[in-house]
């Protein structure tokens, strides 16, 4: 049982989100759902996961890894599964996938530097986002321009608080996209 | 120092002109925190909505409770760009610098400038901050005596999107504008940083000059 309940049936002031959410990943999230008592901020927060989910600046396949490293750095557990499966849609192998925990990314041949550079800003924004030195920035910046370094401290951060969010509210969504991504 | 360019209003695109236009209609200035997400307009566009519908009375929560809220999530990250901005934000909407200070630690469950209410949500942001599987029956049953299911989202949504701006902006090294230069910190007073970077920050900001 989540902490708050479920709104599967929209009010007026919420329909237009719920169409949103409806199209964009083919069924209505429990996400949306577990906010829909606050029609304001559920619309808000929808429209933002929607547009960080999604090709952008960097691909969609990588930011998924990014989001994978981001929950399992934070202790996060809502939608990990989820996003597994919407990584390997994305082309991304089991493999990679399973890399990315503990530190077995800093040696792994299936990362390029310009990904492993991003890994170690996720791991250093989990322990202390004070302390991000100049060694992590000029990886970063030696690979990533400045759009595509904003969209992914922008998708690390939206997902630590995403995963805060929602296993806070007890949200569970095993399957975010009810169609192929890929 | 920050790690990405500033992108002034007169060099910004039109969305993100937009955007400054509406932070600025709100908070008197275009921050910082605003003119590095011109580097990515499509996401500023997006990012900045939540923010808008945090920082205002309602719909469902007082002003004041998000405030609160704000400081105590933020603080517990050290983040000085936050807890700066919204100590002054706090105290023009009458949060004593008493009050302020009682939200370090665990000093606001006994003091008198709290409500049973505020105690609740502030136990609750703690355990947010520092491990959701830990939040134990007794605080949700303390939280729902007062707050309803809206009002529980609009306290989530808002320790969840402090969490979130507060390390999107301590990780890019956004500084403080010059116009809170001279501020005297409450929160920092009462428990300084713990980070050994998160001190020079606090060191570096009170060396600068009051602005004039």
């Amino acid at each position: 049982m989540a902490a708050t309940a479920l709104i599967d049936t929209p009010t007026d002031d919420i329909q237009e989100t719920y169409r949103a959410a409806e199209e964009y990943f083919g069924h209505v999230p429990n996400f949306v759902k577990a906010l829909g008592t606050n029609p304001a901020f559920c619309a808000s927060i929808t429209g933002f996961v929607i547009e960080a989910l999604g090709e952008g600046r960097v691909s969609w396949a990588f930011k998924e890894l990014v989001i994978l490293k981001t929950l399992r750095a934070t202790g996060a557990h809502y939608s990990y599964g989820a996003h597994e499966r919407l990584a390997v849609e994305l082309g991304n192998s089991p493999e990679r996938i399973g890399d990315l925990n503990n530190s077995i990314w800093e040696d792994s041949p299936r990362f390029s530097d310009a990904e492993r550079a991003v890994f170690a800003l996720i791991e250093q924004i989990a322990v202390d986002a004070n302390d991000v030195g100049d060694d992590i920035w000029d990886d970063l910046h030696a690979h990533w321009d400045a759009g595509q370094l904003l969209e992914l401290n922008a998708v690390i951060t939206t997902f630590l608080n995403v995963g805060r969010m929602f296993d806070t509210l007890g949200v569970c969504d095993p399957q975010l996209f009810a169609r192929p991504v890929g | 120092m920050a790690r990405l360019p500033y992108i002034e209003p007169e060099d910004a695109d039109p969305i993100t002109k937009q955007v400054y236009e509406d932070a600025e209609a709100r908070f008197e200035m275009v921050l910082n925190i605003f003119k590095i997400t011109g580097n990515a307009p499509e996401i500023a566009q997006k990012m900045w909505q939540i923010y808008f519908d945090i920082l205002q009375e309602g719909p469902r929560l007082s002003w004041i409770d998000k405030e609160l809220l704000i400081l105590k999530s933020t603080k517990m990250g050290d983040c000085l760009y936050c807890v700066t901005q919204h100590e002054v934000v706090s105290a023009r909407l009458g949060v004593s610098a008493e009050k302020q200070a009682d939200i370090v630690g665990v000093e606001y469950r006994q003091s008198p400038h709290y409500s049973a209410a505020e105690v609740a949500i502030l136990d609750l942001c703690a355990h947010v901050v520092l491990d959701p599987e830990q939040i134990p029956r007794e605080v949700w049953r303390r939280v729902k005596e007062h707050y309803d299911d809206g009002q529980i989202v609009e306290i989530v949504a808002t320790i969840g999107a402090y969490l979130q701006v507060s390390k999107f902006g301590d990780a890019m090294g956004v500084e403080l504008e010059p116009v809170w230069h001279g501020h005297e910190p409450v929160l920092f007073d009462v428990e300084p940083p713990t980070s050994a970077a998160s001190k020079q920050h606090l060191e570096h900001f009170l060396a600068q000059a009051p602005s004039a």
